[in-house]
């Protein structure tokens, strides 16, 4: 399946790769590549051969440089556009995928390309990333979850701090305030995603599934459900495997 | 020690008025700007009077002296740090020097901390087995991770701002004839950012964090499509487009 113009969608093993693909461009993210990403992602979500899904993006110099700006000011009227926002809920698809999602992180990360990682559960970075959520200077703010996964995920200091003055970090920084989880040289960049996409999927797609569902979930409970969510989910893993066995 | 514009006059709090931001300095240097009642009450008036103020795009919290506050005088909370939080526009704390007991928990109601190297934080009250009451267990938790929270509140422990910022409880450490200029900087490039867009950013965040993510993304998206109706989006996306500076307006 490949009748996509800013994405590349493939399958290698149990890992679909997606790869945004507008590298002239700096893969900024347009409403081409939403509705193509809405239709990648849904795949990758209701395909049983998919066990771990990575996103990258394609070019030297960016991963995403953003939003194309070029069609902000022709959207249609703010009532309107917050329809077709939950109309086409890209990312809550995003976000509601239970297999493993890694980012493969490369050059300019900025705006919706920050967002685009963050919705993902790994992030691994090249040496020569820089990273920045520019909105406020724009006039506007994060708009695909950036203003929730951001300090879900580096906590509310440095995600207030990053948010409110727009500042450019790079990768060592990003590491430091763990906005990624690892680095490595430009040329390990996949090589390194391959690796853990191919360690990680020698799991159970269930067990795979319900960990990270106990996690991203249960952060949003109080302890107390938390606990009943994870024995919850680890009774369901234990049940189907007696049930494998059995048969 | 910053240049003065309109200077509110107070007894124990100097609110200096610039350009299009504010620096509160807290002032009863004799005392360590320990807080009294007369000084909880000014900084209440104070930060009501700077969220209204549409010209104050910006506020900066500092400490005259050589300590930023070294605790309270009044043993039950004054309420100063919930009225830093209520303020809607970002909020600098320029550390200049000890944040103690309700003086730290003033610099956890601000958004970005800046401090100057060697100036201690701690809540030395719970080794009197008094607990902070201004906010300060929820929001040390909720900045500095539960374990390095738990650990000052069942110690008393004292970190230098170094180690402050290794936790994420600080996001930057300065040396001290740095700090106004580093402050100032940093106020000067927040308030050339468009002010709405701020005000939402910071209520997303920190409302966002107080629900599920899926009820934080449906408020980030109101307050995003909301700002669809400011003058100030198309401004910053136009001048984005012909590269140049933006000049927002508040509207």
């Amino acid at each position: 399946m490949s009748n996509f113009e800013t994405i590349i969608y493939e399958k290698q093993d149990n890992v679909g790769y997606i790869t945004l693909n507008r590298p002239k461009a700096l893969n900024v993210y347009n409403i081409q590549m939403r509705d193509e990403l809405y239709q990648v992602l849904g795949a990758l979500k209701d395909d049983p051969e998919v066990k771990v899904g990575v996103l990258r993006a394609a070019g030297e110099r960016a991963f995403c440089a953003g939003a194309d700006l070029t069609e902000f000011l022709t959207a249609p009227s703010p009532t309107i556009a917050r329809q077709v926002r939950w109309q086409r809920d890209v990312w809550g698809l995003f976000l509601g995928i239970k297999k493993p999602m890694l980012a493969a992180l490369h050059g300019y990360v900025f705006g919706s390309g920050i967002e685009m990682a963050l919705c993902c559960d790994i992030r691994i970075a090249s040496d020569d990333v820089q990273l920045g959520v520019p909105e406020t200077g724009l006039g506007i703010i994060p708009a695909a979850g950036g203003t929730q996964t951001l300090p879900r995920t580096i906590g509310r200091g440095y995600a207030l701090e990053l948010l409110l003055s727009g500042r450019w970090i790079k990768a060592e920084e990003a590491l430091r305030i763990k906005l990624v989880d690892r680095v490595v040289p430009r040329n390990e960049l996949w090589p390194v995603v391959d690796q853990l996409a191919a360690k990680i999927g020698e799991h159970s797609a269930s067990m795979l599934s319900y960990a990270k569902q106990a996690v991203t979930r249960g952060l949003d409970l109080t302890l107390e459900q938390g606990l009943e969510l994870e024995f919850r989910l680890g009774t369901s893993l234990l049940e189907e495997k007696m049930q494998e066995e059995a048969i | 020690m910053f240049s003065k514009r309109e200077i509110m006059s107070y007894s124990a709090v100097i609110c200096d008025k610039r350009q299009n931001f504010a620096v509160i300095t807290l002032n009863r240097p004799e005392s360590d700007n320990v807080i009294n009642q007369q000084l909880a009450q000014e900084m209440v008036d104070i930060c009501r009077e700077l969220n209204e103020d549409e010209e104050v795009r910006v506020v900066v919290l500092t400490g005259a002296g050589g300590v930023f506050c070294g605790g309270s005088e009044l043993a039950v909370p004054c309420g100063v740090a919930a009225a830093i939080a209520s303020l809607e526009k970002p909020v600098v704390a320029a550390i200049n020097g000890d944040a103690l007991g309700q003086g730290l928990e003033l610099v956890l109601s601000c958004d970005i901390r800046l401090a100057v190297s060697g100036a201690k934080l701690s809540f030395p009250q719970v080794t009197k087995g008094i607990l902070p009451m201004d906010g300060g267990t929820q929001r040390l938790a909720r900045i500095a991770g539960r374990g390095k929270a738990l650990e000052m509140l069942f110690t008393g422990e004292t970190l230098t701002a170094e180690e402050a910022y290794n936790v994420g409880l600080v996001n930057k450490v300065v040396e001290r004839e740095a700090l106004v200029s580093e402050a100032e900087t940093m106020a000067t490039d927040l308030a050339g950012k468009a002010p709405i867009a701020l005000r939402y950013a910071k209520e997303a965040v920190n409302k966002g964090l107080d629900v599920t993510l899926e009820q934080g993304l449906r408020l980030e998206a109101d307050l995003y499509f909301l700002l669809h109706t400011t003058d100030d989006r198309t401004e910053g996306i136009r001048a984005f487009q012909e590269k140049r500076s933006p000049d927002f307006k508040g509207r």
